[in-house]
């Protein structure tokens, strides 16, 4: 693949400047044409990709919590992480953090692909059919 | 952190790495368990053996949920996940948590925002993704160049671990007046470079699958007998441990004794970008038949890393208690040195009284993580050289002969780098291991993540940024790791260090903290003041996101081509 300067600058995604051309046969039937709508990950372009990034951003800010939320607790109140749990005995900050992030971790994955899945019945998504928007 | 990572620097000076309690001399069924477990692996490849490599990638497309999660865990799991980590947990403390926190938590990022979008794409390097997506040689060539430069800053830290670890199978060789570690680090070299010759031409995948069940089985093994004879755990050491606190000293558990909450923080961040970023994890999501097995066997994956995780910590007590009784206390001065941390999980089992085949037998899984990475590794490498650079940039008529010739030829030499770096390491195994993850992130996951996430991310923008994040990462290296190796050491203070504090805030450990947002920020300002992207590359990221099921054997290009 060479180096190619000419780009087209014309291509305004929402305006849908090709008139829905490239809408082929292939696609025939859907109310949405995937491959007319702009990706951008803060304009989301279709209602899929808006439902889709709910979740994500859900499951995104619910990592980040649990990932980083431990550790940045025990820099700022010390004392109450660092207390010995009962039964355990783990100190609280330690359990959060060497069990809690990895495993709060794979639960949010479990999640999300579960929803994914969801999302995919939603839109009437199987490797069978050509797909399309059922609202 | 960086007090702790000159302490290991000295210890290389004077003794060329000498865990300290450890048994070394030759031992003929360990010797024998490592030699048949790689026997074992080539036997496998045979069986499964596939006509040519278009045939391995189509087959390997049938693999499913499971299989591919054990795949996606054998490929991840190397000395630095085996050794390297309870390592750093029992020298470091709480600071060696973040490498749990950031090796596996990083996969859920990789799960919501590229695992599937990567499937649909279809490319499973990564210069044939920045190629592709970017429409740029300079480009492919830049992410080759990372690829190769990560393949061999990984396996340095692979390479210290064989080395370190072989010492309790083998002994001390003394080949050619080095040192017994150094000898070891150039046999075990010796042996992976030919191994990879044997197995780089059969199947794959049915081997990862195996290589993680004998990797988890020997970890989880010598946790639990460890655990077991010493009276520590019965049935759940992963929770167990917590009765030992109150005895391992404060140092285990305090938090920020070894690094501060910055450097926590920068370390578990660059390695989740770069776990992300990282192409011979990308590999996996090539050989799944759909973007919803891409999904699920990230999950499985996860799952099956944690099981080794979660138990690390557990060997990190066990061994830690077990070096106070046996060999001396364990932090202040000397305390335990780097490489003894390094071979921790190795070291628990000897110190338990265990029969020399089992802790062989853990020896030998630590080896087999790392050998097996290392072969993927030095193959992703000699691929960027061979196909990417040669064939694309410097010699475009190249014969297969020629490619593979050219191939061979970076293996070597990736082999003999590998080994010389490695005779006097920088740092311990896993924050060798990290430096690659910093690179990864800080180079190649900007370009996956706004390549995929917005469609207006160009040649100018990516060439921009991917050269912005080699910068960056450079620097830090320049400062802390260079002076080990004799360049600028006389600029050096006597920690190694040229710039204290810059190693604060730019640690090469963890310098994706600071790259990345640079580099999101380079990437995006140039691309809007440059050109769009043509509509062509434009569908492609468009069909990387639609819902729409694509057959097995499609990659957005061909969508989009035939959509034309």
């Amino acid at each position: 693949m060479t180096d190619n300067n000419t780009q087209d600058s014309t291509d305004e995604p929402t305006a849908e400047p090709d008139g829905g051309a490239v809408a082929g046969a292939a696609q025939a039937g859907d109310s949405t044409d995937y491959l007319t709508s702009e990706v951008n990950l803060l304009k989301p372009s279709t209602p899929f990709m808006r439902d889709h990034l709910r979740i994500i951003w859900t499951g995104f800010a619910l990592w980040a919590l649990v990932v980083f939320g431990p550790v940045t607790l025990t820099a700022v109140i010390p004392d109450v992480m660092t207390s010995t749990m009962p039964v355990i005995g783990f100190p609280l900050h330690y359990f959060l953090v060497s069990i809690g992030a990895p495993g709060g971790a794979l639960i949010l994955a479990f999640w999300y692909a579960r929803k994914r899945d969801a999302l995919d019945d939603k839109y009437g998504i199987k490797h069978a059919t050509d797909g399309g928007v059922s609202e | 952190m960086s007090a702790f990572l000159a302490h290991a620097g000295s210890a290389v000076a004077q003794s060329g790495l000498l865990p300290e309690g450890l048994n070394v001399s030759f031992k003929a069924l360990p010797a024998v368990l490592v030699t048949a477990m790689l026997l074992l692996f080539l036997v496998i490849g045979f069986v499964f053996k596939v006509a040519d490599t278009e045939g391995m990638w189509v087959a390997g497309r049938s693999i499913g949920n499971v299989e591919n999660g054990m795949a996606i865990g054998a490929n991840w799991m190397s000395a630095a996940s085996y050794l390297g980590m309870a390592a750093l947990i029992a020298t470091s403390g709480f600071y060696g948590l973040a490498f749990i926190v950031g090796w596996s938590t990083g996969y859920f990022v990789l799960l919501i925002f590229m695992a599937a979008q990567m499937r649909r794409f279809g490319k499973y390097t990564a210069p044939d993704f920045v190629g592709d997506r970017f429409n740029s040689d300079t480009a492919r060539a830049i992410a080759a160049l990372t690829t190769f430069l990560i393949a061999f800053v990984y396996a340095i830290g692979q390479a210290r671990g064989m080395g370190l670890v072989g010492l309790y199978i083998f002994g001390d060789l003394g080949i050619l007046g080095l040192t017994g570690y150094q000898s070891m680090v150039v046999l075990m070299m010796a042996i992976t470079v030919g191994y990879l010759t044997l197995s780089g031409m059969l199947g794959a995948t049915k081997n990862m699958a195996v290589q993680y069940v004998i990797l988890i089985v020997a970890f989880l093994a010598g946790l639990y007998v460890v655990g077991f004879v010493n009276g520590y755990s019965t049935i759940v050491p992963q929770l167990e441990y917590g009765a030992l606190f109150a005895q391992l000293g404060n140092e285990f558990s305090e938090p920020f004794v070894n690094g501060g909450y910055y450097l926590w923080i920068a370390t578990a961040f660059s390695l989740v970008v770069g776990t992300c970023g990282l192409p011979h994890v990308l590999v996996r999501f090539y050989t799944v038949e759909s973007e919803r097995t891409a999904r699920w066997s990230t999950v499985w994956g996860l799952g099956f890393i944690l099981l080794l995780y979660l138990g690390s910590p557990a060997f990190a007590a066990f061994g830690t208690d077990l070096y106070a009784n046996n060999i001396g206390p364990v932090y202040g001065d000397p305390g335990m040195t780097a490489a003894a941390g390094d071979v921790i999980v190795v070291l628990a089992a000897q110190l338990s009284n265990l029969p020399t085949w089992f802790v062989g037998f853990v020896a030998a899984g630590g080896i087999a993580a790392a050998i097996a990475t290392t072969a993927g590794l030095f193959i992703t490498g000699s691929s960027a050289i061979s196909h990417d650079i040669y064939k694309n940039l410097i010699n475009e008529d190249a014969t297969q002969r020629q490619q593979v010739f050219v191939g061979r030829m970076s293996i070597i030499a990736l082999g003999v780098i590998t080994t010389l770096a490695a005779l006097d390491p920088a740092a311990p195994i896993a924050a060798l291991v990290s430096y690659a993850f910093s690179l990864a992130g800080a180079v190649l996951f900007p370009m996956f993540f706004l390549g995929l996430w917005w469609e207006n991310t160009n040649r100018q923008g990516a060439l921009a940024g991917m050269t912005t994040g080699l910068v960056i990462w450079t620097i830090p290296m320049i400062n802390e790791v260079m002076p080990n190796y004799g360049l600028l050491s006389g600029a050096a203070g006597s920690d190694g260090i040229v710039s204290a504090a810059l190693a604060q805030w730019l640690p090469a450990i963890g310098s994706a903290l600071v790259a990345v947002p640079v580099v999101f920020a380079v990437t995006i300002v140039v691309s809007m003041v440059t050109a769009e992207p043509d509509l062509e590359t434009k569908k492609l990221v468009r069909q990387c996101h639609s819902p729409e099921p694509m057959s097995q054997q499609q990659s957005a290009e061909d969508v989009v081509s035939s959509d034309d």
